[in-house]
This record gives structure tokens, C-alpha cells and sequence, in this order.
């Protein structure tokens, strides 16, 4: 049974407008979020309201199934995104992704999720074109989902625990799906211990986000190097209690193409950048990553533009859950 | 033609209040620190222990505290931990703390 309390308006619009007024929203509008609308994300997901999907201890908040199902509806999802709206939230809410440092910090983290296996094709999650912009359902909502949790449940709300200076439009909503299709690499899930067959969600909360755009490189090698130069100069960076941290590398289609056409593996392309950052003299110290499995590649984009993006970490580790279905949940 | 309106319920999507705690008081200011015991709470971040100390060094040369106790969070991305909370809170009568890079 829902527990969350219940307000009453004449219509949809009045009720759109008290949302904005009491800073339920993200600065956008809000889907009604009626208990039949909520009920019907908890029952596709086999979820009862009560579940406890994580917390956030230093802020004293409990997150619930019925929380993230009220803020879905909110972001416009559908009930079919929900179980992997639940994944992602599971995935931020694990201790090593560290949700009050990242959704507190000054400097404006935001959390990127990657969808990975066969729910990609079957909710439509966007992996090739245009994949980190606007204009695809399942990645704008579902990444606005986990942000409204964030926001409303997990109360990080600028001026009270977002303390960010400027913060940045990624966090309105950043999901996109790794395009597994495009190549014969390993899909980052099976490189995490999942099977070809799970799906799963990956949240990685960032700090700095560098696009390297690289038309001249013709070699692995040579556009690798593109990448280090900006890795070696800015550093990647854990502390005591992340202990090695995760870097997302996002390979556009271009770049892929000469990786594979040359026979490189994720593995071979992990494998030269940690040599190369070991053999870099004082600048090693400045890459916590505690080995080559720090660097988390993914393929994703459509045709044309050579670049690659590099989402520097935010004192967390990148977390993997898999998105459970409906009976599998009822069983757990 | 008008069509008989109809009510639509909204589920409140918090986990409470979003605003600061409105119930909360703040502790009560000493007019000087003369006699108190000062905990300085260091994020560890950058130059962070420094700075600290040397505000520490400041404030002896304008009054006479009690004492100082230096907590130093094990991490820099968490909470103190909790026995650091525990001398905080046992021993030291005002706190001072800063955040930010």
C-alpha cells in the first residue's frame, strides 16, 4: 500500500504549478504522479512500495520503491523503464558510489548511466546517434528519474546539500547505452562479471568531463596518446575511503573503428594507457586507478565525428547492478 | 458544452521536508573564546591542515582558549568518523570547521 501523502487538485495544471512552488521539480515540468500511475511502475517491476532500494545515512534518508516509482512518473518514464530506474538508483546508492560527497560537492558532480544488454533494444534506449543528447525517451527520462530521486528524496537541493558553484546541465539527465552491437569488444557489464544475457545499469558519478576530438590519429596508439595527454595533466583522483576510482572512457564509432580495425581489444587499450601512466614518472601518483580495470571503456555514438569523452571520476567508484525483472524481484 | 471537471490526487515525492530544519537551533555564540576549548575540524584537503593550524596560532594571540582539538576526517569525501564526533562534541565547547577545495 502507498504511503506517501496525498494532495488533491482541481486538475493536472494546478497541480504542475504547486509542484514548481514547493521545489518538487527540476526547473521543468513534471508528469502528474496519480497512485495509479505509481502503482503501475511498482507492479511491472514486481516491486511492493515499502521495498528499500538504498540510503543516505549522513542525511538520514531511506529510499524506497515508492519514492523512486513517484519521481519516474514524475520524469515522464515508462512503466517498462521502471526496473532499470530502480537499478540505477540501487547503483547510487551503494556505499562506494558515495551519494552525499558526489550530489553535495562544490564542484557539481553529475551521474552518467550506461545501459548495458538486451533491455537497451527493448525499451529503446538510444547507443548510436546523437545517444548523450536530447530526443530519446528512455535516456532523457530515465536519467531525469535518478535525479529527481536524488533531488527529492535524497534532498539534494541547491543552497541545502547541493552545494554546487555552478553545477552543470548533465545533471538535469545523462543516460545513454552502450552500442554492443557496433563491434566485437566485451559490453562493459560481461568485463564486470555479468553475463552477455543481463542488463544492467552503471552509474558513474563525474567531475570533470573532457571531450577529445582527434581527426589527425590514424594509429591505436597515436589517438590513445590523444587521451593521455589529458589524463596525465589533470590527474585522477580517489581518496581513503573510495580507495581506486574508475575512469569512463566513451569511444565514438570513428575512434572504435581504429581500434578494432587494428585488433585491440578493451583489454589491449587498457592495457597500453596503464603502462603508459605508469612509465609517466611523478605524474603515476596522480592516477588512482589501482590498475588497468580503473578504466572503463565503452562504445557508443553514431558515425562521422572522431572523438572520444573522458568522464573524470567524483569520489566514487562506478557501480554495476543488474536490472532485475519483474518475477525476479517478487522472489527477492 | 462544458465537461464536469475532475479532480487528479498527486503522491508527494520527498522523503521530507527539502527545506533547512526549521526546529533546529543554533548553539549559543560565546561572546569571546577566552576558557573554551576550540576543535578544529580539517577536511584534508590541499593546504587545509595548515590554514587551520595557523588560525589556531591567530586566535591565541587575540584570546585565551582552553584548549585545542585537531580532528582530521579520515577521508575526504565523508563524515568524520564517529569517535571523532564523540571528542567533538564531549570535549570541545565551539567548533571550527571549513569546506570546499
Amino acid at each position: 500500500m502507498l504511503s506517501a501523502a496525498r494532495h488533491d487538485y482541481p486538475d493536472d495544471a494546478s497541480l504542475v504549478e504547486d509542484y514548481f512552488e514547493r521545489g518538487w521539480t527540476d526547473g521543468l515540468p513534471i508528469v502528474p504522479p496519480t497512485p495509479e500511475r505509481v502503482e503501475a511502475m511498482l507492479e511491472l517491476a514486481g516491486l511492493v512500495p515499502d521495498r528499500v532500494l538504498g540510503g543516505v545515512p549522513t542525511r538520514e534518508v531511506v529510499v524506497t520503491a515508492e519514492h523512486a516509482a513517484i519521481n519516474a512518473v514524475m520524469a515522464g518514464c515508462k512503466p517498462e523503464y521502471f526496473p532499470t530506474v530502480v537499478a540505477a538508483v540501487r547503483a547510487h546508492l551503494d556505499e562506494m558510489g558515495n551519494c552525499h560527497s558526489t550530489t553535495g560537492t562544490l564542484s557539481g558532480a553529475s551521474q552518467i548511466v550506461v545501459v548495458n544488454g538486451p533491455i537497451r533494444n527493448e525499451i529503446g534506449i538510444q547507443c548510436r546517434d546523437a545517444c548523450f543528447g536530447p530526443g530519446f525517451r528512455a535516456n532523457a527520462t530515465i536519467g531525469r528519474a535518478l535525479r529527481l530521486v536524488i533531488r527529492n528524496v535524497c534532498r539534494a537541493v541547491p543552497g541545502v546539500f547541493d552545494r554546487a558553484s555552478l553545477s552543470t546541465p548533465f545533471r538535469y539527465s545523462f543516460c545513454f547505452g552502450e552500442d554492443e552491437e557496433a563491434n566485437d569488444w566485451l559490453p562493459l557489464h560481461v568485463e564486470r562479471g555479468f553475463a552477455p544475457g543481463d542488463s544492467t545499469a552503471t552509474v558513474h558519478s563525474t567531475m570533470q568531463v573532457c571531450e577529445v576530438m582527434d581527426y589527425m590519429s590514424r594509429t591505436p596508439e597515436a589517438i590513445c596518446d590523444g587521451w593521455l595527454a589529458e589524463i596525465l595533466r589533470r590527474g585522477i583522483f580517489a581518496d581513503r575511503f573510495v580507495g581506486e576510482a574508475n575512469i569512463l572512457i566513451v569511444v565514438s564509432f570513428e575512434h572504435q573503428r581504429y581500434f578494432t580495425q587494428a585488433g585491440w581489444s578493451k583489454a589491449d587499450l587498457r592495457s597500453y594507457l596503464w603502462q603508459r601512466c605508469q612509465a609517466s614518472g611523478e605524474n603515476a601518483k596522480r592516477i588512482m586507478l589501482g590498475g588497468p580495470e580503473g578504466f572503463l571503456i565503452v562504445g557508443a555514438g553514431g558515425p562521422g565525428h572522431a572523438t572520444t569523452w573522458l568522464f573524470f571520476p567524483h569520489l566514487a567508484r562506478a557501480i554495476t547492478q543488474r536490472i532485475e525483472s519483474a518475477s525476479e524481484s517478487r522472489r527477492t | 458544452m462544458t465537461q464536469a471537471s475532475r479532480g487528479i490526487v498527486g503522491l508527494d515525492p520527498t522523503s521530507g521536508s527539502l527545506e533547512r530544519p526549521s526546529g533546529r537551533k543554533l548553539a549559543v555564540r560565546p561572546r569571546n573564546l577566552d576558557g573554551q576549548v576550540i576543535g578544529l575540524v580539517t577536511n584534508g584537503l590541499g593546504r587545509s591542515q595548515e590554514l587551520l593550524s595557523a588560525l589556531s596560532d591567530e586566535l591565541a594571540k587575540i584570546a585565551r582558549p582552553g584548549g585545542v582539538i585537531h580532528v582530521v576526517k579520515n577521508s575526504v569525501s565523508i563524515a568524520p568518523e564517529r569517535a571523532d564526533w564523540a571528542r567533538l562534541t564531549s570535549e570541545a565547547s565551539v567548533a571550527i570547521t571549513g569546506f570546499g577545495g
